[in-house]
């Protein structure tokens, strides 16, 4: 693409209109790889509308999936569409989009509110314009009393909310954010939180990325589970965990008399089996997670056990991936 | 929000003004371009006091041809003695015995009493020119062999003849015509102008015009893709081909005010310093104003053209490198041999181009000038302040007037600045960015 004269930037212009039928993200097929190693292997998704979680382990190939999205990589195989537009061939499309980079590295000498209203400037808005937006935007994300501070002051959850405020110059209809809870203070996690569902509310398409299950969960139900570069989970976080309390879990219980607890808890109808670990811990095997939990409480207080601790060790993204990858399936 | 109609600075006050912007800004907080800005100004500035050195302490003229000197003690030096027949080495033998007597002349008349006459009339490779001033050619004494010792068959000339090959002016002048020149104030033109040129084409052009892109354009694009802060810049509605263009020009908003203020320092003082007749050298400035825009015009496509390998490759600087070297050799070639089909090659050819061009422009007669230093035989100072200025002064290599070469250069520039800016594009347009 030449440069365009009129330096505006539009989302729409005789030379590009979006395809309104198409979703705004499509992957078709999509891979990458780097030499024989697959980065990201035939994924096929297509999302419009809500808040969406790419949720999969360090290496996963979020970050993969989104600057393919982005344009920033091509696409070994396959087919990917922002609003009906190929993003390796034309950068038109992101004039609805804002992207919100894993990139540690800012421009530490510049202000929030420079930054920001630089940038904004690359979507054809004129310096008072930008001016006007970035006031807005910093103020939307909370930064509006520090926008003047150069970014090498920022805490880690500041700069962060100084990308989703750069993002979110010109209103875009499609935000992506690559890891944009990592490293926060709790403060700063939760406004993020609010932004990510309040962008959600507006009716804004979120594409949000971790690691973490816990934050995904807190910000959305519709989950995209990715590991080792495949597409291994794609719907509503509800029915996913639905579907694995079906699976083998495993439930530890630290009491004061194991022994005794265990004798309460073999009877119930959806333990298959009891371990040891050591004298003090009891170890839990059930196939219906929930069940086993409401249950427990009232067998514990009706036979007058003390117990320390109940935990869940399974119940975190790596247990189940454990299960997806080995062939559970959903 | 309102929309105002859109000017074109309007227009441009959107992303290529943004990005121009930021990329000097950017500039400006990074120590290592005051470095290299720094060491640029130091290297060269210590040129131009060698030379503010060498015109402070001035030069002292010579008696080429030792006719001030009294070797007989009788108060008359030995010009006068000649003039007036007697004998300058015999002490009972000189103009005051003479009747009426004569009385004896100082002997500052008889050191620099012959300057030059040499012209360059129509296009004969093969001409006749030059005045015995002095007379002392054509003393009555002397037999008409005597008075043609260069063998034309005109007594008392020079003959200058024009090399079939270089096109530059050999001559051979008849003994004791134009042979005591003023040597001082031929040696501080001579080396005025060489300084000009020389600072002009091998420190401006080619040290500050090549090694500041070196280091300043090289890292425009690549050093954002290493750090990852490209991703802000190209998640925008932009063509990377116009990020690309955009980044240059906040490189070249950096780097050409600092050569238009280095130039305007160094006219000013070699204006003032050099040799002139009136207080100032407002003939150079031409010169002077060709140095700076050619420096430019190096600078831009050198800018565009590391900051392409930078972008092809992180080790970018490496291939830079041997390029550099090969410019530096054309800079050599082109001093010695302008018209040289292979600089047309290079980028610096092209740029001393302009600098030469505007030379003939501002300096006609310097060929001239040239030749008479020629004439002096080896290791006078008139001699080696001529084969200096010969060194850096060359004409400009097309064959045609200044005007034209200057433009045809011009004109050549900026297509290979375009090129590049295609090429570097198309390569940025190719990268994947992690």
């Amino acid at each position: 693409m030449m440069p365009d004269f009129d330096q505006q930037g539009k989302g729409e212009t005789e030379a590009w209109q979006p395809d309104l039928s198409a979703p705004a993200v499509l992957l078709e097929g999509v891979s990458k790889s780097y030499g024989r190693i697959f980065a990201l292997s035939n994924i096929t998704m297509a999302l419009n509308g809500g808040v969406t979680g790419i949720l999969g382990m360090n290496g996963a190939g979020k970050s993969t999936m989104f600057k393919l999205l982005m344009g920033k990589l091509k696409p070994s195989q396959g087919k990917i569409r922002l609003f009906g537009t190929d993003p390796w061939k034309n950068p038109a499309p992101y004039a609805r989009v804002g992207f919100v980079p894993e990139h540690e590295k800012m421009y530490d000498w510049m202000t929030a509110h420079q930054f920001v209203s630089t940038f904004a400037r690359l979507n054809g808005l004129t310096r008072g314009e930008a001016m006007l937006e970035a006031d807005r935007v910093l103020n939307f994300v909370g930064l509006a009393d520090v926008a003047h501070k150069k970014i090498g002051q920022y805490s880690k959850g500041m700069r962060q909310r100084a990308k989703i405020a750069h993002a979110l110059v010109n209103d875009p209809e499609l935000i992506i954010l690559d890891e944009p809870l990592q490293g926060c203070d709790p403060l700063a996690r939760t406004t993020i939180m609010n932004v990510i569902r309040e962008l959600g509310r507006m009716g804004r398409t979120v594409i949000v990325s971790s690691h973490i299950l816990q934050e995904i969960e807190r910000i959305t139900e519709q989950i995209v589970i990715l590991h080792n570069g495949r597409l291994l989970a794609l719907g509503n976080l509800h029915a996913i965990r639905d579907k694995l309390d079906q699976i083998p879990h495993r439930i530890t219980i630290e009491a004061e008399d194991a022994k005794a607890l265990a004798k309460d808890v073999i009877d119930m109808d959806d333990v298959y089996g009891i371990s040891f670990p050591d004298k003090k811990n009891l170890s839990i095997q059930t196939h219906n997670l929930g069940a086993i939990h409401s249950k427990l409480p009232a067998a514990i207080v009706e036979n007058g056990h003390h117990i320390h601790t109940i935990d869940n060790p399974d119940d975190d993204l790596a247990s189940i991936l454990g299960y997806l990858t080995s062939g559970g399936g959903i | 929000m309102e929309s105002k109609p859109n000017t074109i600075y309007r227009a441009l006050d959107r992303k290529a003004a943004a990005i121009t912007e930021f990329t000097m800004r950017q500039y400006r907080t990074k120590a290592s371009t005051w470095v290299v800005l720094g060491v640029g100004l130091v290297a060269i500035s210590l040129v131009l006091l060698i030379y503010v050195d060498v015109m402070a302490t001035g030069f002292e003229s010579v008696d080429n041809d030792r006719d001030s000197e009294d070797p007989d003690n009788d108060g008359y030096p030995t010009g006068q003695e000649n003039r007036y027949g007697t004998d300058p080495y015999r002490d009972n033998s000189h103009p005051g015995l003479l009747d009426p007597p004569i009385e004896p002349e100082p002997a500052s008349n008889y050191i620099d009493e012959d300057g030059f006459d040499i012209s360059i009339s129509g296009d004969a490779d093969e001409q006749s020119t030059g005045y015995d001033d002095d007379g002392d050619c054509r003393d009555a004494d002397r037999t008409d062999s005597q008075k043609d010792s260069n063998d034309n068959n005109i007594i008392c000339d020079i003959i200058i003849e024009r090399d079939q090959f270089s096109g530059d002016w050999y001559g051979e002048a008849d003994n004791y015509v134009d042979e005591d020149p003023d040597d001082a104030a031929y040696a501080a033109e001579a080396s005025h102008m060489a300084f000009v040129l020389g600072i002009g084409k091998m420190g401006f052009v080619l040290l500050l015009g090549m090694f500041l892109p070196l280091f300043l354009a090289t890292g425009l694009i690549r050093e954002e893709m290493n750090d990852g802060t490209m991703h802000f810049m190209l998640s925008k509605p932009i063509a990377r081909t116009e990020v690309f263009l955009y980044r240059i020009l906040g490189y070249l908003g950096i780097v050409w005010p600092y050569f238009i203020g280095l130039g305007i320092i160094f006219a000013l003082i070699s204006g003032f310093i050099g040799p002139s007749e009136g207080f100032f050298r407002f003939g150079d400035l031409v010169v002077w104003l060709a140095i700076v825009f050619a420096t430019m015009m190096a600078s831009l496509v050198y800018g565009m053209l590391f900051c392409a390998l930078g972008t092809m490759w992180r080790y970018g600087i490496v291939l830079a490198i041997p390029f550099a070297a090969w410019e530096l050799g054309m800079c050599i070639v082109s001093m010695g041999a302008p018209e040289a089909p292979i600089l047309r090659l290079s980028v610096v050819g092209w740029a001393l181009m302009i600098v030469d061009a505007a030379a003939i422009i501002a300096w006609p007669n310097v060929e001239i000038f040239i030749l008479q230093g020629q004439l002096m035989g080896d290791f006078g100072l008139i001699h080696s302040t001529s084969l200096a200025l010969d060194f850096f002064h060359s004409e400009p290599g097309l064959g045609a007037s200044g005007l034209v070469s200057a433009i045809i250069a011009t004109v050549v520039l900026l297509v290979q600045g375009a090129v590049l800016w295609f090429i570097g594009g198309a390569i940025f347009k190719g990268k994947e960015i992690e």
